[in-house]
């Protein structure tokens, strides 16, 4: 099959739940508001990610109520008021497990999609 | 922690319902105008980049919506949490505020805790007989029946008159009121095992039972028709006895059984829970089959336990049942002589009324003590005016404060519940300690679910009630008023000690009904056990022979063994004299018919009632001390013997002038009864124990002659006197084992049958004393408060009044005259309440009027004299106030 090399890079859509991480991580770093998280992604993925920027607004709902996300009103570089995001104590521990998990989930999908066959061991019965 | 609340007071504000959904429009608005504003540094035109921010916001609406749905959801959930958080705060500060004050924690929490504790001891006590009778399925269409005699029973002693095998035949098979009648009977067996006979109680039912009672045997299998027919005594064990004397043996079937003399197969082993209805809290031994249809002659009396249809009721019930009795011919009978009773199983429950009374009792404990607390949170709520009104000055929401006070209160009713259940556990355990022996069923009785349940709602009531009552007390004040000196408030702190007093007074007046109603129960007990019996029970032995089937199947062995017994008995040193009997203190011999003086009408026909019989031997009245006031006792003794001896009750309602001898009486049954003539009258005793009436008529006649019963066993009863202290009770044992060694003996001081006649009274006036003296406490308790609260609020007053040259008589008199003024004005109210209530323990009362004036006496004087004591020391800390300290403060 002949690869298409048609746009610069394809858009992925997000896997459901990955969201949350990835808000969780864009906040590691420091409060942002709604937007200021939609550009931190999009420059993060290359703009490679297909999501509806409402979705980033209830993943960070989501995650408000779950208590890993605090919000407060807070004001612009150019003076607008807007709701600034910063990552609780539960929040950040919360990060660090599951970008774990995902590591470990995604290097063991990365093993098993490239193992020859005979790597696998039989299973025994 | 004030940041904190400034913080949560400032978000709480924001947070209502258009707040956030303007917070989510404008979050949409600063996003769409960012990202445009990208879009356009970009190099897009303004309007291309607006409509691109919208498309990759996503269709704006519907996103709209979603977006509203979740900020919706977590605000929702974040006030929860607030609110936990808060409820977490208020209770951390309750249980510190608690802490602080030691002293007044804890007199609340043992008040409650008396009050919930002795309600929820008494309610498991009697639920555990009242609610709970049999534990059969549909428990609430079980129905007992039995036959009552057309005359009413005055005796005041319930008789349950047991229905025959005829009658019960068509019952079972023509009643259409009932899903199942079911008659049962017990037995008590001896048991031959290796070594000693043992005592066990045989109880006897049809096949059908156990189906009825919802169980089925453990082990083996039920009776069938098959083992009635063949008579070949098919036994099944109880379960208690197949694990304790056979180790549970699962290959128990087939092997055989010895009881009183006879062998019988066992089959299987019933349950421990299958129950019949006379012994439900302990489990039957051995179960026998019953053979009604075998049983031509109607005899073997049957006490009968049944199951409605639904929606039948006991009065329909009984119509049917009452006619079909008039339709069974039974032999020899001109008519139908009994009525049939069908009741529910609560009529079972001994003491009923009296358990229904202690309940009244307790809840009067509980008002008492619900009272006491009232007073307590008024007290602190009085102290704590600064405290409530610097938080309220200092923002707190009056919401807040109140939900703080009600959290408080819910902290103090828990923690009163745990003591009042702790409390009430020990209480249970104490009444199950004390009660008579004829509520031996009270030993099952445990705190249970409903109990912890009611335990819970009376704290969590109190705990609300309180708490509101503090908080909206607190709430009608401005903080201004309570930030100014106390001497400004002094019409708030008047209303606060009306308040106060009607508290004490009511407590009072609670506590002068108990005290009254336990007065008279005390002297009706005192009356009971100085009672005149009529004869002399101290030194009065009874002694009961179980003479076994098997060897004493005829007239002669039995006769000659009570000759034997006789002479042995009165052969022992010490005894001064022994009478054989068929009857003995204690129990109650009657014949069933109509009395009729001769010369008198007879009575109607199918006239029945109670009357006492007692087969006696001439010695009977020696030996019972029993006066001879006319005439002389019976010489002829023989089957042809006709004659009698009354009582002086008897002999007086009839022929008031006396010369009774010589008249002749009979007792009409069936149309029948030979004539008796008088040769005597003797004195009226209460055999039965002092509660009974001794001058209800009561006949003696001679013993008949030793026949074996019908029954399996013949039981030997004989009375003897003893020398007061000789020792030599043992020898009563001995001498009736010297003649068979393998006869079952009992023997009881009379004095003791006696006094458990009287169980009941001295059961319910024990613990209508113990809660009067709870409630008296509790409620000098409280005037105690009020009383040292009103020296205190006066120290001032009676610091000038001193300065002034009142002395200290005359203070203490005032203090005490208040005191006194308040336990006059309680026992006032007390005591016409229990002019009222006093009606409800009458029946309980001996000898005692309910309104007898020594008893109202006592009790007001007691409660004026619990009103001084407890204001000793608020009058001593009012005479040692010191005029210059008490003038110069404040």
């Amino acid at each position: 099959m002949v690869r298409s090399a048609a746009s610069p890079a394809p858009s992925l859509p997000v896997l459901k739940g990955t969201l949350d991480l990835l808000v969780l991580r864009a906040l590691s770093w420091a409060p942002m508001h709604g937007f200021e998280i939609v550009s931190w992604l999009e420059r993060a993925a290359n703009g490679s990610l297909d999501l509806d920027d409402s979705a980033l607004y209830q993943a960070v709902y989501r995650l408000e109520e779950r208590g890993l996300l605090a919000a407060e009103w807070g004001v612009t570089e150019n003076n607008r008021r807007a709701r600034y995001y910063k990552l609780t104590t539960a929040g950040r521990t919360h990060l660090r497990a599951e970008t774990r998990n995902w590591m470990q989930y995604a290097s063991t999908v990365t093993a098993i999609l490239t193992a020859g066959k005979d790597a696998v061991p039989a299973a025994g019965t | 922690m004030i940041r904190g609340d400034i913080r949560r007071a400032f978000r709480l504000a924001l947070r209502r319902r258009d707040r956030w959904e303007q917070e989510v429009e404008d979050e949409i608005k600063l996003h769409l105008a960012l990202r445009a504003e990208a879009l356009a540094a970009a190099g897009a035109s303004a309007d291309h980049a607006y409509a691109e921010a919208v498309r990759r916001f996503g269709s704006l609406d519907e996103s709209r919506t979603r977006l509203l749905d979740a900020a919706r959801h977590r605000e929702r959930h974040m006030q929860r949490t607030e609110w936990l958080a808060d409820a977490r705060q208020d209770l951390s500060f309750a249980l510190r505020t608690l802490g602080r004050r030691k002293a007044w924690t804890s007199i609340t929490i043992l008040t409650l805790a008396l009050g919930i504790g002795a309600t929820t001891a008494v309610f498991s006590a009697v639920s555990s007989l009242l609610l709970h009778p049999l534990p059969y399925p549909n428990a609430g269409r079980i129905v007992l029946v039995d036959k009552q005699t057309t005359r009413a029973n005055n005796t005041g002693i319930d008789v349950s008159i047991s229905v025959g095998s005829k009658e019960l035949l068509a019952w079972r098979e023509q009643a259409h009121s009932f899903e199942a009648l079911e008659p049962y009977a017990t037995s008590t067996m001896s048991l031959e095992t290796a070594g000693e006979p043992t005592e066990i109680t045989a109880a006897l039912v049809t096949p059908t039972f156990a189906a009825f009672a919802g169980q089925q045997p453990l082990v083996g299998r039920n009776f069938t028709p098959a083992d009635l027919r063949a008579h070949d005594h098919a036994a099944l064990l109880g379960e208690s006895l197949w694990r304790t004397s056979y180790g549970a043996d699962p290959a128990i079937v087939g092997k055989s059984l010895h009881l009183d003399d006879s062998i019988y197969t066992i089959i299987g082993v019933m349950p421990a829970s299958l129950r019949i209805p006379s012994i439900v809290h302990r489990e039957a031994d051995v179960w026998l089959p019953i053979d009604l249809a075998g049983d031509t002659s109607n005899s073997g009396g049957y006490s009968v336990v049944g199951r409605l249809h639904t929606g039948v009721s006991a009065a329909r019930a009984t119509r049917e049942l009452d006619a079909l009795l008039e339709r069974v011919q039974l032999p020899g009978m001109n008519s139908n002589m009994f009525h049939t009773r069908v009741q529910t199983p609560q009529a079972l429950v001994p003491f009923r009324n009296s358990l229904i009374l202690l309940m009244g009792a307790v809840g009067l404990v509980l008002l008492v003590a619900c009272a006491n607390v009232a007073h307590l949170i008024l007290a602190l709520s009085a102290s704590r005016d600064r405290e409530m009104a610097i938080r309220a000055a200092l923002g707190a929401g009056r919401r807040r404060l109140i939900r703080q006070v009600v959290t408080e209160s819910l902290a103090l009713a828990s923690l009163g519940v745990a003591a009042g259940v702790f409390l009430g556990w020990a209480g249970l355990k104490l009444i199950v300690a004390l009660r008579p022996s004829a509520l031996s069923e009270l030993s099952a009785a445990s705190l249970d679910g409903n109990a912890l349940a009611l335990a819970v709602v009376l704290g969590a009531a109190s705990g609300i009630v309180f708490g509101l009552i503090g908080a909206f007390r607190n709430a009608r004040r401005s903080p201004n008023d309570s930030l100014k000196s106390a001497a400004t408030s002094a019409s708030h702190s008047r209303r606060h000690e009306h308040a106060r007093s009607l508290l004490v007074i009511s407590e009072m007046a609670m506590s002068a009904m108990l005290l009254v109603g336990a007065t008279l129960l005390v002297r009706s007990v005192i009356h009971l056990e100085h009672a005149d019996l009529g004869f002399d029970p101290h030194g009065l032995y009874t002694l009961k022979v179980d003479l076994p089937h098997s060897r004493y199947a005829d007239s002669t062995s039995v006769g000659v063994y009570e000759r034997q017994l006789a002479d042995r008995v009165r052969a022992i040193p010490g005894v001064r004299a022994a009478s054989a009997t068929d009857v003995i203190p204690g129990e109650w011999y009657f014949r069933i018919g109509g009395l009729q003086v001769q010369g008198d009408a007879p009575p109607p026909a199918g006239t029945t009632q109670l009357i006492h019989f007692s087969p006696v031997s001439p010695s009977y009245f020696k030996t019972m001390g029993i006066g001879l006031l006319e005439g002389r006792v019976f010489d002829d003794s023989s089957a042809a013997s006709d004659q009698v001896l009354v009582n002086a009750g008897f002999a007086r309602a009839h022929w008031p002038a006396g010369h009774a001898v010589g008249h002749r009486i009979r007792i009409v049954y069936n149309g029948n009864g030979a004539w008796m003539t008088i040769t005597g009258v003797v004195a009226n005793v209460a055999t039965m124990g002092p509660m009974t009436q001794s001058s209800d008529p009561m006949l003696y006649g001679p013993m008949p002659p030793a026949r074996p019963s019908a029954l399996v066993r013949t039981q030997t009863k004989m009375l003897a006197r003893m020398q007061a202290a000789s020792g030599s009770v043992g020898l009563l044992r001995a001498a009736a084992l010297s003649i068979d060694p393998r006869v079952r003996v009992t023997i009881d001081p009379v004095e003791r049958l006696m006094a458990e006649s009287i169980s009941e009274p001295r059961f319910v006036m024990l613990l209508l004393t113990s809660f009067t003296v709870l409630a008296l406490v509790l409620a000098s308790v409280g005037l105690y408060g009020v009383m040292s609260y009103t020296v205190a609020q006066r120290t001032r007053e009676i610091g000038i009044r001193i300065a002034l040259g009142a002395s200290g008589g005359r203070i203490a008199r005032a203090v005490v005259g208040r005191a006194v003024a308040l336990a006059f004005a309680g026992a006032a109210a007390g005591l016409i309440g229990a002019v009222w209530a006093t009606k409800l323990i009458e029946s309980s009362l001996n000898s005692v009027s309910r309104t007898d004036p020594a008893s109202f006496a006592i009790g007001a004087m007691l409660l004026i004299g619990a009103a001084v004591a407890a204001s000793v020391v608020p009058m001593r800390r009012a005479v040692s106030v010191d005029p210059v300290t008490a003038i110069r403060a404040d």
